[in-house]
């Protein structure tokens, strides 16, 4: 469905000297590398997650998927075509929701858009109020519709680009940063529509998104991209197998004990009796169970996998 | 083909009603805007008339076909306000980045960037302006042929201002400005008022070939009244093809060099 090889960006950007008249004439200009060789594909009903930090290349890849820019080099196919080529049969088959851009017309009701897109996207009536149901019952959004777009909040207004931009069923929707700005409820319910959405249309999904709840709650794929460059591509899960080596138990201790006694595991992370954490290497996990379980009395104890937050940031860090 | 032109009217259409739907919610400005273009309107033919009260020839144009230059210039221009309006918008779109929503539209982007934003408020201006330049068109004894002619170099006019404006909408993805990129463009066409014969010979030739308003504007008229050589309404349609193809062909170097805002 989106075959990627090779795509590179490179963005011309104009830099200030602070000399007026060399700034006028003799302009400089500077070479950013926005996206460097990248290669990956998407199938058909997947739902993929593009995290990175900002200028990590993520809405360029979204906009170059989209046809919206155009490549320095490499190959890019999405459905077959040629994105940036903007054929209308390819155009009609994509949609693209960006977290801070709108497209409904600010000062009407967003039925207003939604009938235009009718035409634009030349739905049948029949598919345009089923669909048009179908979504605004996902989101409980029936009354927002009628209202001007300028009355709506933020995450109302968000709800309803949603639907503007789904309505002619695409099957490729590129989605980035969509929770951006929003509260926890909003946020929560975009969640669910993206979730609802892609299980109903069989669509495929790519998101970009800084709040890595997001990617955790609805992509199983994931690629994480720095400087122009895939660091990672593979599920979510297989990325605490390959970059996390660190596990933390939690002992809810029975009696207060020697110090040298909890030394020997290793120096705790916390420690506020009776609750004490440590953090050890993966590879000693069955070791240090096996003297817990003779050297320490405790009430409960609890193995858990470093977060995903931090496995990520220290990848990014490790990558600067 | 009759298809897909009646789905791109269809589209025009909606585009336009959201746009009278959007000038409707205030109504005072839209008063006091109409007020403002009626008087500029008749402070320029009161200078009109003032010029013709001390002579009766101005660069070999009488007071009735000065009139009808002014009324021609007063069309084409209004026509262009009513059409481009949303040119005038572009820079706002393509900072915010909202632009991007368009360009992944499936209907070609002109249909939103350049006509996707009719002004109806010069349409108020529109329809008296173009019953007037007939009333002093049939005061004149002017031939079928001739005003035909009149017509299809009208039509070439517009061509050329299209092309200006496509210009403009290139300029604006190359390098974000729009503004005084459209202003220049105002300011030219308003040189047109007149007839091209008022200014020196070197800058009619400017306007002529250059900055095309005088084949605009002049050219029409001057065929109305058969002032105009068979050689030079072919040279017009040249120049028209030749500026039209030269900024659709910017437009796509802006679209390919195109950044877009953040990300």
């Amino acid at each position: 469905m989106i075959n990627v090889k090779n795509l590179t960006k490179i963005y011309k950007v104009y830099r200030k000297t602070g000399n007026l008249l060399t700034d006028i004439f003799f302009r400089k200009y500077e070479n950013i590398l926005a996206l460097d060789k990248v290669s990956f594909s998407i199938g058909e009903n997947e739902l993929v997650g593009f995290i990175g930090p900002n200028g990590a290349g993520k809405t360029t890849t979204l906009k170059i998927l989209s046809g919206v820019l155009f490549p320095t080099s490499g190959y890019v196919s999405v459905l077959g075509f040629f994105p940036f080529k903007k054929k209308e049969a390819f155009l009609k088959q994509i949609s693209f929701v960006m977290g801070q851009r709108n497209q409904l017309v600010f000062d009407l009701p967003a039925i207003d858009t939604f009938l235009l897109n009718k035409e634009i996207y030349e739905i049948d009536d029949h598919l345009f109020k089923k669909n048009l149901q179908k979504l605004t019952a996902i989101f409980s959004a029936e009354k927002l519709i009628q209202k001007p777009v300028k009355m709506l909040s933020l995450g109302e207004r968000m709800k309803m680009e949603f639907i503007a931009a789904l309505l002619h069923q695409p099957k490729i929707v590129f989605l980035d940063e969509p929770t951006i700005g929003l509260d926890i409820f909003s946020q929560e319910a975009i969640r669910g529509f993206i979730k609802n959405y892609q299980k109903e249309f069989q669509a495929t999904i790519i998101l970009t998104s800084h709040y890595l709840e997001d990617v955790k709650r609805l992509a199983k794929r994931l690629i994480i991209i720095n400087q122009g460059k895939i660091l990672y591509d593979g599920s979510l899960a297989s990325v605490l197998q390959k970059f996390s080596h660190i596990k933390y138990i939690t002992l809810i201790l029975e009696k207060e004990l020697k110090k040298e006694i909890l030394l020997k595991i290793g120096k705790p992370v916390a420690y506020q009796f009776p609750k004490v954490v440590f953090q050890i290497e993966k590879k000693d996990l069955s070791n240090v169970i096996a003297y817990i379980n003779d050297k320490i009395p405790y009430v409960d104890l609890v193995i858990e996998d470093e977060k995903i937050e931090a496995i990520i940031k220290n990848l990014f860090k490790n990558h600067k | 083909m009759f298809k897909k032109f009646k789905r791109n009217l269809k589209i025009f259409l909606l585009f336009s009603y959201h746009s009278l739907k959007t000038a409707g919610q205030s109504r005072q400005a839209m008063v006091f805007f109409t007020l403002g273009k009626v008087l500029r309107f008749l402070f320029l033919f009161g200078i009109i008339f003032l010029v013709f009260s001390k002579t009766k020839i101005v660069a070999g144009w009488s007071l009735r076909q000065v009139i009808i230059l002014y009324l021609t210039f007063n069309l084409i221009d209004t026509f262009t306000q009513i059409l481009y309006r949303e040119v005038y918008r572009f820079r706002p779109l393509v900072l915010s980045g909202n632009l991007d929503l368009i360009l992944v539209k499936p209907y070609h982007p002109f249909l939103k960037i350049l006509v996707g934003g009719a002004d109806f408020l010069d349409l108020i201006l529109f329809f008296p302006y173009f019953f007037l330049l007939l009333f002093f068109i049939f005061q004149e004894n002017i031939s079928l042929f001739s005003f035909l002619w009149y017509l299809v170099l009208l039509i070439n006019g517009l061509i050329i201002a299209t092309a200006f404006h496509i210009g403009v909408l290139a300029l604006g993805l190359l390098t974000a400005e729009v503004d005084n990129a459209i202003m220049i463009y105002r300011d030219l066409l308003n040189l047109g008022r007149f007839p091209i014969e008022i200014y020196q010979q070197t800058i009619a030739f400017i306007f002529t070939f250059i900055i095309p308003v005088g084949i605009m504007i002049t050219f029409p008229v001057k065929a109305l009244f058969n002032f105009l050589s068979f050689k030079n309404i072919i040279l017009a349609f040249f120049l028209s093809f030749f500026f039209l193809l030269l900024s659709i062909k910017l437009w796509r170097l802006g679209l390919k060099k195109y950044q877009s805002a953040g990300g």
